[in-house]
């Protein structure tokens, strides 16, 4: 089947690995990928700060770039949660494109919702190392709902163990531009999540989201801390 | 939900809050148990309205005139609630609702007539005409205002006891 | 006390409270006792999804035709006995209930806990007009006695610990040092008990009001509410008019998720519902009782896109899981009302130019809008004030530029490209410019990226 990869702006340009491991995942799984050359961003960063205008331009630039029926796959719950739950309201005074952002937030999964719903990873015996927690995005687990299933595929790597995390669903301070704007703040709660983190032992933290990632490995290397930070793609594409 | 579920239920609930719960059948009972639970504090105040409070009131040889001047109030009270282990008092037919709040310790009499069972119940009975001041009352009063820290007994009192007759 | 509002500051606030380990213990021992205590109270509860839907819908009829229920209410409480008055702002609420007072002679007066008092600073123009304000509520005679204004709505010393209290009553109470929680709460038994039954009149705020009844409603735990408004002979009561309901008969829907939501309690020790004043054959209630209703810009939030956070009923769950208040505390929104709740209600009230940095007081995580009792849509309430802070010329001007040039390369995969590759070869230069706070923490592009990887 094929599906068009969302790599979002953060992998594009900053974790082009987990886009790599993404496209991997999906290969095995009878998934063609295609990656539209000219996609940029969601607009999410423009939107969570008010400035609906240039969300607006990003939003339909991903439309044309996206246009089609093929399931749109991307490894970011918050890049798949804007398109599902924000478009509409981008495009509430131009009836076509509002079909059009309907329809893509229908035909868009957050990788972890496509590699468990559709592809059904969790039952392909892959393989893992090591001992790995989780931290749970606050988009993904709230606005998209997705709790269960990157805990699915995690345990069923073999060969690693998951520790569950404490308040894994606390926010890790990201926030996409909260991190510029209340900087203070921010490093406290990456602070208080890379604690959570090193309380439970593990080699490696994972997660679905680049954003949070990229906060926590921040908070870690402040503090020293030697534990892996990968993305969930990355992990799995290691067991296949 | 049958008579005897009310009562059991808001029996357990009432206990959950922290109340001293008693059930007794008839008044012989009923004293017997309000002197083991007033004991030794005094003065008693009894407004010695009601059937129930009539029978109560000799018990106690030292009576307080006024309840802010008591170390306990013993009286009857308007009902109950079994959804939360709440006694219901009003201020109507010359009653003061004060009388089981200033006092450190309250002794409510409830008949198990007059428990209710869901809150819906009790507000469905009195709204078309609610008295001036009802007070659902659970428990004895607290406090976790310092540290979260639970406090018993604040303004309110510090000890209720609910009869069931 | 009626400090200047300190919105503006927020972002220094914050810094200062980050560096005050006393808070930062106290907020987080707190937060997280909440979050559990919320927890186990609602694992019982059979339907939470039902409860909060009915709930969420009775606010919505409410504020969908509030001026007939506040007509309603106004006509009922005034067959009950009560004068009510209408106070249009804050000015108008302090006067009217200075001038009640001030014509009966009061001059010790006792209150109970009431936001909205805070909110038109009340307490000082009492005071100024010579009158003697006890607040009753023991976290809020707490911060009366250390000059503070509350830092949360349900508890409002949550930021201090049992050894600053302990310290507090030594001092200014002549008490010997104590820090058990216990002690400290029977010493403040004993000095209100002796205003209480002194007191020319009691304030107090309300949770609720009904409609058909012409009924208060106040929920407390310690019993102050219920001596506050039938001790002494007068009785004033001030509340926002977005705290009514439709009918007494709709309260227990609230019963059952408001204390469950601030407290974890099944139910607070005590809930008083007082309707007019003392009636033929009644022993006691107030003589007399006044309702002050005070709108001070609510009917206009209700024509306005952000009208729902009036739904809100002061539970305080949300601030209780906000990543953001738990670690800075209540002080540091610099006004009446902190964290989610706080920060849009706070914008609407005293106006973006006095609160602009609030509405960026967020992850935007929406972990409140899970606990919120009512569904007020605490994340899209935000998300509207930021775009309306970027519409009235508030937002940062290097942020605005930013933006605009973003809006730009985003629909550009050209200038995209391009961006990635300056970026890249610039990161060294990114870095110093963007500072530690943000290039900082992120790590430098990668060499190639995605894009240039796949065919």
């Amino acid at each position: 089947m094929r599906v068009m990869l969302f790599g979002t702006c953060l992998v594009d340009t900053f974790f082009p690995e987990a886009g790599e491991a993404t496209v991997r995942l999906l290969r095995r799984f009878g998934a063609e990928p295609v990656f539209p050359k000219g996609q940029t961003c969601c607009g999410q960063p423009a939107f969570n700060a008010g400035y609906e205008a240039q969300a607006r331009a990003a939003a339909e630039h991903f439309l044309r770039e996206f246009d089609g029926d093929d399931p749109i796959v991307t490894p970011s719950g918050s890049c798949a949660a804007m398109v599902k739950h924000h478009y509409p309201r981008l495009f509430r005074d131009d009836p076509s494109l509002l079909a059009k952002a309907k329809r893509a937030g229908e035909r868009i999964h957050e990788l972890t919702q496509f590699l468990v719903h559709v592809a059904k990873a969790h039952e392909a015996g892959l393989r893992g190392v090591g001992t790995v927690t989780y931290h749970a995005s606050c988009h993904l687990t709230r606005s998209l709902g997705v709790r269960e299933e990157p805990l699915t595929l995690l345990s069923s790597l073999n060969g690693a163990t998951f520790i569950p995390m404490p308040d894994a669903a606390r926010c890790c301070g990201f926030g996409g531009t909260f991190m510029a704007k209340l900087p203070e703040i921010s490093c406290a709660l990456a602070d208080e999540k890379a604690a959570s983190i090193e309380a439970t032992g593990a080699d490696t933290v994972t997660g679905c989201d680049s954003g949070c990632l990229m906060n926590i490995a921040d908070a870690m290397r402040r503090r020293g801390t030697k534990i892996r930070v990968a993305h969930i793609a990355q992990l799995l594409a290691e067991g296949l | 939900m049958s008579d005897t579920d009310r009562e059991r239920l808001f029996l357990e609930n009432a206990a959950i809050a922290a109340a001293g719960t008693h059930s007794v059948s008839g008044t012989g009972d009923l004293l017997a148990v309000l002197g083991r639970v007033v004991a030794m504090d005094s003065p008693v105040y009894c407004p010695g309205v009601t059937e129930l409070e009539k029978a109560a009131a000799p018990l106690f040889p030292v009576r307080a005139a006024d309840y802010a001047a008591a170390a306990v109030t013993v009286e009857e009270v308007f009902g109950a609630i079994a959804e939360t282990g709440t006694i219901v008092c009003v201020s109507a037919g010359g009653r003061a609702v004060q009388a089981g709040l200033l006092p450190a310790h309250h002794v409510a009499i409830v008949r198990r007539e007059r428990i209710f069972g869901t809150m819906d119940d009790l507000f469905a009975a009195v709204s078309s005409a609610p008295p001036t001041n009802m007070t659902l009352v659970t428990g004895p009063s607290r406090t976790a205002d310092i540290e979260l820290t639970l406090a018993i007994g604040v303004h309110g009192p510090e000890k209720l006891d609910v009869i069931v007759v | 006390m009626s400090p200047e509002q300190t919105s503006l500051a927020f972002r220094e606030n914050s810094v200062r409270a980050l560096g005050d380990s006393a808070l930062r213990a106290a907020m987080k021992q707190a937060t997280d006792t909440f979050g559990t205590k919320r927890a186990d109270a609602f694992a019982p509860v059979a339907d939470l999804e039902a409860l909060r839907d009915r709930a969420s819908a009775i606010r919505e009829d409410v504020l969908a035709n509030l001026p007939m229920y506040v007509d309603r209410f106004v006509a009922s409480a005034t067959r009950a006995g009560a004068a009510v008055h209408r106070a249009n702002d804050a000015a108008a609420a302090r006067e009217i209930i200075r001038k009640i007072l001030a014509d009966r002679g009061a001059r010790r007066i006792v209150k109970g806990k009431s936001m909205v008092s805070e909110e038109v600073e009340l307490n000082s123009h009492l005071e100024a007009a010579g009158m003697e304000v006890v607040e009753t509520d023991l976290g809020e005679y707490i911060i009366q006695m250390e000059g503070e204004t509350p830092s949360h709505i349900i508890v409002p010393a949550i930021h201090k610990n049992r050894r600053q209290v302990g310290r507090l009553f030594a001092d200014r109470l002549g008490v010997p040092y104590s820090d058990d929680p216990q002690v400290l709460t029977k010493i403040a038994r004993k000095a209100l008990r002796e205003k209480f039954l002194s007191a020319d009149a009691g304030i107090s705020g309300a949770n609720f009001a009904a409609a058909d009844t012409g009924s208060l409603i106040l929920l407390t735990n310690e019993g102050n509410g219920r001596m506050v408004t039938s001790v002494p002979k007068l009785h004033v009561a001030i509340l926002s008019i977005e705290k009514m309901l439709p009918s007494l008969t709709d309260l227990p829907a609230f019963l059952r998720l408001l204390p469950r939501s601030a407290t974890g309690q099944t139910i607070t020790s005590y809930v008083s519902v007082i309707t007019g004043t003392r009636k033929a054959g009644d022993a006691t209630g107030a003589e007399e009782l006044h309702i002050v209703l005070l709108d001070n810009g609510r009917t206009e939030m209700l024509a306005g896109e952000s009208r729902d956070i009036l739904k809100c009923i002061r539970c305080g769950a949300c601030m209780n899981v906000c990543p953001v208040y738990r670690t800075v505390g209540g002080h540091a929104y610099g006004w009446t009302y902190p964290g989610p709740m706080g920060m849009i209600l706070t914008t609407l009230l005293t106006g973006m130019k006095m609160s602009h940095p609030l509405v960026d007081a967020s992850t935007l995580c929406g972990a409140c809008v899970d606990v919120c009792p009512v569904r007020v849509p605490l994340v899209d309430l935000i998300l509207g004030l930021r775009r309306r802070k970027v519409r009235e010329g508030f937002a940062d001007p290097r942020e605005r530029r930013g933006m605009e040039a973003f809006g730009k390369v985003v629909a550009s995969p050209t200038l995209f490209g391009l961006g990635q590759r300056l970026a890249g070869a610039f990161w060294p230069v990114v870095r110093a410019l963007g500072g530690k706070d943000v290039a900082g923490r992120m790590p430098a592009p990668a060499k190639t990226p995605l894009r240039r990887r796949l065919p």
